[in-house]
């Protein structure tokens, strides 16, 4: 997402300097020329996007459906975008195949089954703990294991990691610990149980096959393994995407990161039929990626993280960062916006944004900051 | 089994639940039970409710058997003439009350030709589907359901005649709307409870049309000439109330005209009101300031170094005063005594409530607006025979909102008002549109309502006929004299030495946060500067230690907490609530130490 120099400029410039003109010189003046020095983009910006999501909330729609996963949209998304949160609420990923695999309804719908996970928790009916026995015993569904195509010896074999024996009678799974001494831990051990993967990513709980207009397959996931599934030979890994951003981040790398903020944050928006600039979006997003980690607009991510000790106080839990100041002797150089309004002064923004240079005694002014200074 | 619950505690068990019901309701019927008792067998359950306690609304309604109601005409017209009572007809089990809960069981026909041998009920009249306050409201069947509950609302808030006794009570904060009629377009509801004693609201003359864009939006304009002659006029009373209270060692507070040894007494002139009781006389002019009630009490805190001074301590002055920006006369003073037996004054202050633009008014189908312009009567449009509106609507607000009680009233007024009696707009069972407008037409009029119309400023015939009629508007209680609020520059706080906040305090309006976000957006930072200025203060600050030091302008000369006679003083000019951050910094133990640059 490249801003493009339109076209009627290009050709005025080639008017004036001629056909051979160098347009890496346009491409400067028209960055330049974007925006004005001293403009206030991120407040600009945040109230682009702030007003837009006012409307929003009052129509965040639901879709139901079966065959349609219905993923977290609107304002609650946006939020989640902002914050940067780990565990977003409905992750998913579209996964889109090689052109061999994409044509073919089987062959799709067999890497759809691959992909999902199954745990011991899934094919297993009912268990009963005994403290006793110091055992568990599980009941294995026979027509899932039939339909899954799992024996039960498939299944015991996933528990020889943990240090427990196991007995198979028919259908019956006994699982023996002899370590237990309370219901508590067997509990706990049954928990860990089902939780164990027989087959499919970790983390994928349905995999849904759609067909796009070319006619080629492709699947969408509740759930992420973006790097499990990038291994895969049948996933096309160019087009393949999650939306965790951080998961992204990890595996393809900041500027990935960056680009899927600007997506998401607008197909959000476009979604709910607001329409924000893109370059607000932009700006957002180099912010949130810039030390090369995406962090949050808030009390633990941007915000928080402010040079300034005035700047931060007066955004959230003020104490916490005065005493700080006053403990590791911070200073204050006083060039934000919120700590010049504090304390009346000109803020550092637009028309306060220049500054008289005098030479004293012919000498240069030798005080680099005007204005004061606060330390502790 | 089922169980059995009375009132919500579980108390026995059942085999046949229906016939248990059933047999409670025929035992109230009869009267061999309290009236009160309803019951409820609930299937999803499969329990029997039994509610006898109090806090329950009850409803009454007819009794229905196999398609019957019990209430008969001969009941009705032995009731009409007396021979029968309500409690009469409940005794008999014709009429039963209902909770919320046995309601559920009920099968209620809202009219008697509805009704089927599967009815259990019957609505004593369809207008009961309404609450007291929504059966005012005419033809509010035909309305949106949304505007009825707007339109109840607004009825609320009217200014009228709430009691007829008003001269003599003394209620905080009252108003009374004079020369206030019965609406031409009533409910059955109007006479059932007693409108007549406390009427709200006047028949006017309204046009619907707008009329040089003074009637924007949610806007109407009212002729300044009705005005003038009284219309919608009302009046403000506010009571002052003292009390003379009796303080330990036996003294007390006096009600009189203070002396001139008083301590805090004021102008000779701020008294001038006062009769020798100390209270301001009848009838008098009193403006924001005057002194009221005269009152002076014993010296509060007596200090041991107040003892031994010579002479009598002072009374201190504690006179009752007008509030600042009302005026008004003085119209009523009670004298008496509270139960502890000290002297009780109450002052009534009447002010005049006369319409101004920006005072609100409201029909009764939730069409209310704001007055927008106050214009004379001939600049007003009038008709062919001369009728000139009192009011003019603007007809850009019926079609989103559907009203249609409103247009009914309209013209339902305009056939009351041509045929001299009152318009039944009863829901469900008033006259209809066909009928009034059938009427319209024998009066000469065109029977949609619609009458040719003259500008009143060029004397032109517009181009279009205008829907003219009467009907009832109503003044309501939000008046701009108690919300207008203004201010270049005035009191402020002492803290902070920030601008007041209030009405009451002559306070200032915020510039707020996002109203600041806007200013840094436009970058004008010296603008953003200028409007938070109002706090700004220059202070004394030594360049050494960057601690806040003491400065005697005129001698040039300071010192500062550290560095003593040797500070270098430097005025810096901050705002006042950045040096209470630095005072508090200093408080907890945190050194702020400001570093001064030069700024050229």
């Amino acid at each position: 997402m490249k801003i493009e120099i339109p076209e009627k400029y290009i050709v005025a410039f080639k008017e004036k300097y001629g056909e051979n003109a160098d347009l890496a010189e346009l491409e400067k003046i028209y960055t330049r020329s974007l925006v004005t020095p001293g403009e206030a983009v991120g407040v600009i910006a945040a109230q682009s996007i702030g007003e837009a999501s006012t409307q929003l909330t009052l129509r965040t729609k639901h879709a139901a459906g079966l065959s349609v996963i219905n993923t977290t949209s609107g304002l609650p998304r946006l939020v989640e975008i902002f914050d940067s949160k780990k565990d977003i609420s409905t992750p998913f990923m579209d996964i889109y195949l090689k052109e061999e695999y994409a044509k073919s309804k089987q062959k799709a719908s067999e890497i759809a089954s691959k992909i999902i996970e199954i745990k011991i928790g899934d094919i297993t009916s009912s268990y009963t703990v005994s403290l006793r026995k110091k055992s568990i015993e599980f009941v294995l569904d026979k027509e899932l294991l039939k339909e899954y195509g799992f024996t039960p010896k498939d299944v015991t074999a996933k528990l020889s990691n943990l240090k427990v024996s196991t007995a198979l009678e028919g259908d019956n799974l006994s699982v023996i610990d002899k370590s237990a001494d309370s219901v508590k831990k067997l509990i706990r051990l049954r928990n860990k149980i089902v939780e164990i993967n027989l087959s499919g990513l970790p983390g994928v709980s349905r995999a849904i096959l759609n067909q796009d207009s070319n006619g080629n397959y492709w699947i969408k996931t509740i759930g992420t393994n973006l790097s499990e599934v990038l291994k895969m030979e049948e996933v096309d890994q160019k087009n393949t995407i999650s939306n965790d951003i951080i998961e992204v981040s990890k595996v393809l790398g900041i500027e990935a990161a960056r680009n899927l903020i600007i997506e998401e944050v607008n197909s959000t928006l476009q979604n709910v039929g607001l329409t924000v600039d893109l370059r607000h979006i932009f700006l957002i997003a180099d912010a949130m990626c810039l030390d090369g980690t995406v962090r949050g607009i808030g009390r633990y991510g941007l915000s928080g993280e402010a040079d300034s000790v005035l700047a931060r106080a007066s955004f959230e839990v003020p104490l916490k960062h005065l005493i700080e100041a006053g403990l590791y002797h911070e200073s204050d150089p006083f060039k934000y916006v919120a700590n010049n309004i504090l304390s009346n002064q000109v803020i550092p923004i637009g028309t306060g944004g220049v500054e008289l240079v005098v030479k004293e005694n012919g000498k240069g002014n030798s005080e680099e900051n005007s204005g004061k200074d606060k330390e502790q | 089994m089922s169980f059995v619950f009375v009132n919500g505690v579980l108390s026995g068990v059942t085999d046949d639940p229906e016939k248990l019901v059933k047999d409670i309701i025929e035992d109230r019927r009869q009267s061999n039970i309290p009236k009160e008792i309803n019951v409820r067998y609930r299937k999803d359950t499969d329990s029997v409710m039994i509610n006898s306690d109090s806090g329950r609304l009850l409803r009454a309604l007819i009794v229905v058997k196999n398609g019957k109601p019990m209430v008969t005409k001969e009941d009705v017209e032995l009731l009409s003439e007396g021979h029968l009572t309500w409690q009469d007809l409940i005794d008999k089990g014709k009429i039963e009350y209902l909770d919320a809960d046995e309601e559920e069981l009920a099968y209620t026909a809202l009219n008697e030709e509805d009704l089927t041998p599967a009815h259990t009920h019957l609505e004593i009249t369809p207008l009961s589907v309404f609450g007291t306050q929504a059966s005012l409201l005419p033809f509010i069947n035909h309305s949106n359901a949304h505007r009825n509950v707007t339109a109840v609302k607004s009825v609320q808030q009217g200014v009228g005649l709430y009691t007829t006794n008003y001269l003599i009570r003394h209620d905080n904060d009252s108003m009374i709307a004079i020369d206030q009629q019965m609406p031409i377009v009533k409910t059955e509801m109007y006479e059932n409870e007693n409108f007549k004693s406390h009427l709200s609201g006047q028949n006017i003359v309204v046009a619907v049309l707008s009329y040089l864009g003074y009637n924007m939006d949610d806007a109407i304009i009212i002729n300044k000439s009705s005005v003038e002659r009284g219309l919608f006029r009302a009046m403000f009373f506010r009571p002052y109330k003292v009390e003379e209270i009796k303080y330990v060692g036996g003294q007390s507070d006096v009600i009189t005209v203070p002396d001139k040894d008083v301590a805090g007494y004021r102008s000779e002139d701020s008294y001038k009101y006062l009769d020798e009781d100390g209270i301001a006389a009848i009838n008098s002019q009193v403006n924001g300031g005057d002194v009221l009630i005269g009152r002076i009490s014993p010296p509060r805190f007596v200090s041991s170094i107040d003892k031994f001074r010579l002479g009598v301590q002072k009374q201190v002055e504690s006179s009752i005063e007008c509030r600042t920006g009302e005026s008004g006369v003085v119209d009523n003073v009670f004298v008496t005594s509270t139960a502890e037996g000290n002297k009780y004054v109450s002052l009534k202050i009447r002010e005049d409530r006369p319409v101004e633009i920006g005072d609100k008014f409201g029909p009764r189908s939730g069409q209310k607006g704001v007055v927008g312009m106050l214009l004379n009567q001939e600049d007003m449009p009038f008709t062919y025979s001369g009728i000139i509106p009192d009011l003019i609507f603007s007809p850009y607000s019926i079609p989103s909102r559907m009203s249609m009680s409103y247009l009914l009233e309209l013209i339902g007024g305009k056939v009351g008002a041509l045929g001299g009696r009152y318009i039944d707009g009863t829901p469900f069972t008033g006259e209809t549109e066909e009928d009034l407008r059938k009427e319209l037409m024998e009066y000469g009029f065109r029977e949609n309502g619609v009458e040719t119309m003259y500008n009143g400023i060029t004397g032109e015939e517009m181009k279009v006929r205008i829907f003219v009629g009467n009907m009832t508007y109503i003044r309501l209680k939000h008046l701009v004299e108690y919300k207008i609020q203004w201010r270049a520059r005035g009191p402020i706080q002492l803290l902070n030495r920030q601008p007041t906040e209030g009405k009451s305090k002559r306070g200032g309006l915020r510039l707020g946060e996002m109203e600041k976000d806007c200013f840094v957006a436009y970058g004008t930072a010296l603008a953003l500067k200028e409007r938070f200025d109002s706090d700004k203060v220059t202070i004394p600050v030594c360049s050494k230690c960057g601690m806040v030091a003491v400065y005697n302008v005129k001698k040039k000369t300071g010192y500062c907490p550290i560095d003593g006679e040797d500070a270098q003083i430097k005025l810096i000019e901050v705002s006042v609530s950045f040096k209470i951050l630095l005072d508090e910094l200093k408080s907890v133990g945190i050194y702020p130490k400001m570093v001064l640059g030069s700024k050229v």
